[in-house]
């Protein structure tokens, strides 16, 4: 479960001081499918970097799995990071040098006590998850955008995470692509159980999950749950 | 982790590839200088096998083609010096007197071992006493060598190795014609006439028996003068030396200044080269620290994706150190692979261990100058927000 309470983000510089979030409060409790809307600069990405400890708030607190984020140390953050939360971008961000295979096993380079034949192992079967198996030796350059995806899902599957953070995981994708990637993303939430957060502008993906919030100059304006009243939202 | 920077480097190799190519020039031209220097710095830490304090050298060039009148002379201008009270004492050398640019060297056989070149030096009796020789084996030169049937000679370790082994020498006979032979007479740990920067090679001492020889003139004589003697009387002496000897070109030189004019032959060109070398590898850490920045700064999105991934500030640092490590252990495998030729091959002479040093510490020196050059940049990707990088394309 993910808890926001009060959150504020305040970018200041000498001159200018921009408030990107305020007053937020939300609790994500854990296996749900929430999708996040709203126009650009309206403090989504912000959110979800907050959420996935990435960024600090200006004022409030962050709790992830019921564990509340105190102190701010690097080297907690990055554990926490590591174990807890998988992240999806909308540009894949793929190390173009490495293969699929050893981009997937990144997330395990940074977690100690798993051997580099337990890290190719399960990044072979993460990678099957996303009926990509078959590339395991192609490069990111060498697969379509699609495929990049599904890679950088199997990347955030690895480490079996309780909560993914998606940042428009569909953005730069056809509609047939990006529903394939949706439908990758409902089946982890449903069967796996995982908490997954989407920050999305296609009203019809975001349709597809639970739970919509929407934001606006840095404030949630609404919050539905998409199966009961579809209309309000 | 080390795996993983192996296959990030090796699958951007054309990327890299100039900067290995740098490396492993960097590393060949610092070897070469290492090795020349290691070479001149264990050659000077060697004891020279004789001291020269307060030691002159006298050149004299006869203008008469006379032999006897010359050779009369000569006898006149020895006893002449031996009368000073500020001489200790003096010895006639073949040309080739300590610290002097000239060489002579000769073959030795013994047995199966032909032709060990050996340095070649013509000494009296009052050469030991005169230039402090300190024998390991066996005795100096002696009046008791005029009855000897063999011509004796005192040699140097290395010459003793070459040829002996590790039998016994003293008292061995060394061939010289059919019908005549060295004899090993004594032992001497090191002797090295050409100065201090030479190697210890093989040396050999010949007895000057100047009265049997009447045939011969010796145009080099050692002058030991007692401390504190100086300009006055060296004046003094040449002026009554030319009062014997007429229109003879005499020439007075210490031997402290000729051997610093000897060290400067191999110190300016060591020098030189150090200067160089530090030049170049100057130039080598600039490039390698801008390059090393530049493509930090291009890959500021896989450093987020590295952090958001669970990659600590700490080990983003380390990555990008051990990347430039990687990278200069590609450059130096096909460094030290061309290097080790020289230890294997045997060139220029020069010892296994001289080369060795220096390959290890050229080694040392790139590692050091990459890490150095890698420091700051991977400062820099470690301090990189993830939430900006991530957003950075």
């Amino acid at each position: 479960m993910i808890i926001l309470s009060n959150i504020e983000k305040v970018y200041q510089t000498k001159t200018i001081e921009t408030v990107a979030l305020q007053q937020v409060n939300l609790a994500v409790p854990k296996g749900e499918f929430l999708s996040i809307m709203g126009p650009s600069g309206c403090g989504k990405s912000t959110l979800l970097n907050i959420m996935g400890l990435l960024d600090e708030p200006s004022s409030g607190t962050v709790s992830i799995g019921g564990q509340e984020i105190r102190s701010y140390k690097d080297k907690e953050l990055a554990h926490i990071r590591n174990e807890k939360i998988g992240f999806v971008f909308q540009s894949y961000h793929l190390v173009n040098d490495l293969s699929v295979l050893d981009n997937v096993e990144l997330p395990l380079l940074y977690r100690s006590g798993v051997s580099a034949s337990e890290r190719s192992k399960r990044a072979k079967i993460a990678l099957e998850k996303v009926g990509l198996s078959a590339r395991t030796k192609h490069f990111p350059n060498q697969l379509s955008g699609g495929q990049r995806q599904r890679v950088a899902i199997a990347r955030a599957l690895i480490g079996q995470p309780e909560i993914i953070l998606a940042d428009e995981p569909t953005g730069n994708l056809d509609s047939v692509m990006g529903e394939e990637i949706m439908n990758i993303l409902l089946d982890l939430n449903r069967h796996d159980g995982t908490t997954i957060v989407m920050v999305t502008h296609d009203e019809n993906m975001a349709k597809k999950t639970e739970r919509l919030i929407r934001f606006f100059d840095g404030q949630q304006v609404s919050d539905a749950k998409v199966y009961a009243n579809l209309q309000q939202v | 982790m080390i795996r993983h920077l192996f296959k990030l480097i090796w699958n951007r190799k054309k990327s890299n590839f100039l900067l290995i190519t740098e490396i492993f020039f960097s590393f060949m031209v610092l070897f070469a200088v290492l090795s020349f220097v290691v070479h001149n710095v264990r050659n000077y830490t060697k004891p020279l096998g004789f001291t020269h304090d307060n030691v002159w050298l006298l050149s004299m060039r006869p203008s008469s083609d006379s032999a006897a009148l010359n050779r009369q002379n000569l006898e006149q201008v020895l006893q002449r010096l031996k009368s000073y009270p500020e001489v200790a004492n003096i010895s006639l050398t073949s040309n080739n007197a300590p610290f002097s640019f000239s060489i002579t060297s000769n073959a030795m056989t013994y047995g199966q071992v032909k032709d060990v070149q050996a340095d070649y030096y013509e000494v009296q009796d009052d050469f030991q006493e005169l230039m402090q020789v300190p024998l390991k084996v066996g005795r100096w030169f002696g009046p008791q060598d005029d009855a000897s049937n063999h011509e004796p000679i005192v040699i140097n370790q290395q010459l003793q190795e070459k040829l002996f082994g590790n039998e016994p020498a003293i008292g061995k006979l060394i061939p010289i014609t059919d019908s005549s032979s060295y004899q090993v007479i004594g032992i001497t740990e090191y002797f090295r006439g050409a100065g201090e920067f030479a190697s210890d090679a093989p040396a050999m001492l010949t007895r000057i028996n100047f009265a049997k020889r009447q045939d011969k003139f010796w145009e080099s004589l050692l002058i030991k003068v007692k401390p504190g003697i100086g300009v006055a009387f060296e004046e003094r002496m040449v002026k009554d030396i030319s009062g014997i000897t007429g229109d003879w070109n005499l020439e007075v030189s210490m031997l402290e200044k000729m051997r610093k004019a000897k060290a400067k032959v191999t110190l300016v060109p060591m020098l030189g080269l150090g200067f160089v070398c530090a030049f170049l590898i100057l130039n080598v850490a600039l490039g390698l620290f801008g390059v090393l920045w530049y493509n930090i700064s291009r890959r500021n999105s896989e450093i987020g994706l590295r952090r958001a991934l669970g990659a600590a500030a700490s080990q983003v640092y380390w990555q990008f150190i051990g990347e430039v490590l990687v990278l200069a252990t590609f450059g130096l495998l096909l460094g030290v692979f061309f290097a080790a030729q020289f230890p294997l091959l045997e060139v220029f002479q020069v010892d296994t261990e001289v080369y060795l040093i220096a390959l290890f510490s050229a080694v040392f020196l790139i590692y050091l100058l990459t890490a150095a050059c890698a420091f700051y940049p991977s400062r820099q990707a470690a301090a990189v927000q993830p939430a900006v990088a991530l957003h950075e394309e």
